[in-house]
């Protein structure tokens, strides 16, 4: 019987394949369609092996497969490989199922696109797929930062596809930007943690730690390094401004890379190194707050926003920062089973929305109203997906935001907890907001647009997919309603009640607002307006950036510049202008004649014989 | 003093003397002959060290080859240039300076070694002997050696052709 | 008589000869410097093979000579070209090399 390490590995490698067949053979890329059948029958086949890989390590089961590849006298430098564990194929089942249905839903919200963009789409998402497959079974950190850098890279160019539009041009740059400034904390973090323990191997460094043999000194800054990488990457305070405009790209790839995959590649880092900052809590304590301030800050943003894909987007922001703080808490698991089940519905939220933007030709909610009659299918997996969210019973998210909550007022963290009930609220209240204001209330004005045609519901290839998530996501509701988990703590028992009635009351009031109009919006504008002012300016982040950091850069480089213009460069010129003298004075040597040179080496060779003689 | 000894010192005499006035007189074709006398004094110091075929060779091909190609070269630039060549020295105290260092310290190095045995019994007839050496051991070099002359010969030609 | 004398008398007479080529104006006076240098490591070399009893230092005599005929020849077909094209023999005007 073969190795299960193998069969998960099979996953990440059948996504290169097809990266492989779709980047060489250009032919087959520039056909379009056909390259995008090569490329989901080889994420069907990844699909398959991540299951089988699940099913072989669902218990307490671990492949370690490791290859050298840096050798260095006698012991490997750096190795390559395969861990695989009940979390690591969990992981990779998500993205195996995510990335191939996001692949079928993109056969139909692409199908305009021309033939050779729609062959590179496919050759950046299996190449995404493989990336992210292959940190989810990294068995190393060094190979876990090189998969983390690809995921970045294929994260900048699916949101630059469309790379005529200026905006997604400067969307795929910040993006870029913004996650690399946390990337070099990953880095120095990594370097400094092998100084530190002399290995790169997580299952080594797990050992050194239970055995309590690495020192604690400066391992809070090695963590904090280490965290940074997950701040840029998960988009927490204040990195978290990239992820917003990173809508720009294509709905699917939002849905792949923006909700479910990339940006908990993050909490996936802290979860797999949950034992190595339990040595520092100082640094867990920061872990904990910086999320419950995201989540916070990130709700309010996702309240104000009038794009359905910003709202999803700031409301991936919060749930990170949700994750983070459970993490913080102590509790990597629960935040780990809040990533997985936030991972299927805000998913399928994406691609719900993908489909009502499909049919309407307009991110904006204002565009879009009474959707629930032409377009029932949509609206009914959409609505899955926002209950999932809100955290009702019976539905995805429920089980999974109650252990967060529990683990962080487990973690003694009442601050944070309070942040997050509130948060809570906030969450049910703006996605219910989006759909009221898509599916129900009043039909679009459409003056102000050229008239679409009458939306409807998308084709099967697009339908499909949300249709299996949305069942997912019941069934995992359903599922962990009734069959709680042995859990890692016991939660107090008036936590479950007051967390669903605190999103009940979310509900409630956008009903009120936006479907009643009892409570009229600008009123309620008005009431919280320093909060509405604030959040109108995104919270000044993005303006502290523009401002401060990038003309402190602007600056610091002009300084620089300044420096290597007079100093460095003068320095040089000076030399070289000596030398230049130098050499014009010592031409006259060189005075050509045979004679002199004769009378040069006799006068060589009577120093060399003095030099004999004498020394 | 042996008549081998005596013999020396003559030729020594000659040939520092005939040497000195090579490099230091005023007409170049006095110099030409002064080099005459100095090879052949440089053959009797062969035959001294009794080797006859190098001293006859020395006197055929240097004393008679040379010294003939000089005075043949010296008066052909004559004629060109259409003035007697009188020679000139230039630079002659630095020269000689770094000339005499050169000499002191060589000489003195020859002589803080102790002395060599006398010459060794000659075994045989030397010229045989080169002859044989030439034709066996060093016959390599010796070829090489023709092909050297050959090229040599076709080079002075080619210079030496009138323009066309 | 040692073999210091010869060497010292071929010692004098090189240094002579590289005085000639260090300061003759002519280029015929320097190749006359030439041939006195080249004389006296033919002194050298059949000393030595003198007094080691062995008779490789005159065969390499031999070849010497044989070189310095061919070196004179061609030196003085070079000085006689020079002299076609530069209208003088003086190694003093002869500095194209000049830096």
């Amino acid at each position: 019987m073969m190795d299960a390490g193998y069969v998960a590995l099979a996953a990440p490698l059948l996504h290169v394949l097809a990266f492989l067949i779709l980047a060489i053979v250009a032919p087959l890329r520039r056909l379009g369609r056909p390259a995008a059948y090569v490329s989901i029958l080889c994420a069907a086949g990844a699909l398959a092996a991540a299951l089988n890989a699940w099913r072989a390590h669902a218990g307490d089961q671990i492949s370690r497969i490791v290859w050298t590849w840096l050798p260095e006298q006698g012991q490997s430098l750096a190795t390559i490989g395969v861990l695989a564990d009940a979390d690591s194929t969990v992981m990779l089942t998500l993205v195996a199922l995510v990335s191939l249905l996001v692949q079928v839903y993109s056969l139909g919200y692409l199908s305009d696109e021309p033939k050779r963009a729609l062959g590179r789409y496919y050759a950046y998402q299996s190449l995404f797929a493989f990336s992210m497959m292959g940190l989810v079974i990294a068995p190393n950190l060094l190979q876990l930062f090189i998969c983390w850098e690809l995921v970045g890279l294929c994260s900048y160019l699916l949101i630059g596809f469309w790379y005529q539009k200026p905006a997604a041009a400067r969307a795929a740059l910040k993006a870029f930007w913004t996650t690399k400034a946390g990337d070099v904390g990953l880095l120095i973090g990594i370097v400094l943690l092998y100084r530190q323990a002399g290995t790169f191997d997580l299952t080594e460094l797990q050992v050194l730690v239970a055995n309590g043999a690495l020192p604690l000194a400066g391992l809070s800054i090695i963590t904090f390094c280490i965290y940074l990488g997950a701040v840029g990457k998960s988009a927490q305070f204040p990195l978290h401004v990239w992820l917003p405009d990173a809508m720009e790209g294509p709905t699917p790839v939002s849905a792949l890379i923006h909700a479910a995959t990339m940006v908990t590649a993050g909490v996936y880092l802290l979860m797999r190194t949950a034992w190595l900052f339990a040595l520092t809590p100082d640094v867990l304590l920061i872990v904990a707050w910086i999320g419950a301030i995201t989540a916070l800050l990130a709700a309010i943003l996702a309240c104000i926003q009038n794009d359905v894909k910003r709202v999803l987007a700031y409301s991936t922001v919060s749930q990170l920062g949700y994750m983070m703080t459970a993490i913080g808490a102590g509790f990597a698991g629960a935040g780990f089973f809040h990533l997985l089940t936030h991972g299927v519905f805000k998913a399928l939220l994406f691609l719900g929305a993908g489909a009502m933007i499909h049919a309407v030709h307009s991110n904006n909610l204002s565009d879009m109203g009474r959707l629930a009659r032409s377009m029932p299918q949509t609206a009914i997996v959409f609505i899955i997906g926002t209950l999932s969210l809100a955290g009702i019973p019976m539905f995805g998210g429920f089980l999974s935001k109650e252990e967060i909550l529990g683990a962080v007022w487990e973690g003694g963290l009442v601050g944070p907890f309070i942040i997050l009930m509130l948060v809570a609220f906030l969450t049910a209240f703006y996605m219910f907001k989006a759909v009221f204001l898509a599916f129900f209330g009043l039909a679009p004005s459409h003056a102000s647009h050229a008239a679409p045609s009458h939306p409807h519901d998308p084709p099967a290839s697009m339908s499909l997919p949300l249709w299996i998530l949305a069942l997912l996501s019941m069934a995992i509701g359903v599922y962990f309603t009734f069959t709680h988990p042995e859990p890692e703590f016991v939660s107090p028992g008036w936590l479950m009640p007051s967390a669903v009635g605190v999103a009940v009351a979310g509900i409630a009031l956008a009903w009120l607002v936006y479907q009643r109009r009892a409570i009229s919006a600008d009123g309620l504008a008005r009431a919280f307006s320093p909060v509405y002012y604030a959040a109108e300016n995104k919270f000044w982040v993005d303006a502290f950036f523009e401002k401060v950091v990038a003309r402190g850069a602007l600056a610091f480089s002009g300084a620089v510049g300044w420096l290597d213009r007079y100093i460095v460069d003068g320095v040089l010129n000076v030399i070289s202008a000596w030398t230049l003298t130098a050499g014009d004075d010592l031409r006259g040597l060189q005075s050509g004649k045979a004679q002199d040179y004769v009378y040069g080496v006799a006068v060589g060779v009577l120093v060399l014989l003095l030099w004999v003689q004498f020394a | 003093m042996s008549l081998d000894a005596l013999a020396f010192w003559v030729l020594a005499v000659v040939l520092v003397v005939s040497a000195l006035a090579v490099v230091l007189s005023k007409n170049l074709f006095h110099a030409v002959l002064w080099l005459a006398l100095a090879l052949t004094g440089t053959a009797g110091i062969f035959l001294i060290l009794e080797a006859e075929f190098l001293a006859a060779v020395q006197l055929l091909l240097y004393a008679g080859g040379i010294v003939t190609i000089m005075v043949f070269a010296i008066v052909v630039t004559e004629r060109l240039v259409g003035e007697s060549i009188s020679q000139t020295n230039r630079r002659i105290v630095a020269g000689a300076l770094a000339v005499a260092a050169l000499a002191g310290i060589i000489v003195a190095t020859i002589w803080r070694q102790p002395a060599t045995a006398a010459a060794a019994a000659q075994t045989g007839d030397i010229t045989r002997n080169i002859g044989h050496a030439v034709m066996t051991r060093y016959v390599l070099p010796f070829e090489l050696l023709a092909l050297l002359m050959l090229a040599g010969l076709m080079g002075a030609i080619y210079f030496a052709r009138p323009d066309d | 008589m040692g073999l210091e004398a010869y060497l010292t008398l071929a010692a004098i007479v090189f240094c002579i000869g590289m005085f000639g080529v260090i300061t003759r104006r002519n280029t015929i006076g320097i190749l006359l410097g030439i041939e006195l240098m080249l004389n006296a490591v033919n002194i050298n070399l059949v000393a030595f093979s003198r007094y080691h009893g062995d008779v490789t230092g005159m065969v390499f005599t031999v070849f010497t000579i044989c070189i310095t005929v061919t070196e004179a020849a061609l030196g003085l077909a070079i000085v006689i070209l020079l002299f076609r094209i530069r209208r003088t023999v003086m190694a003093d005007h002869l500095d194209l090399l000049k830096g």
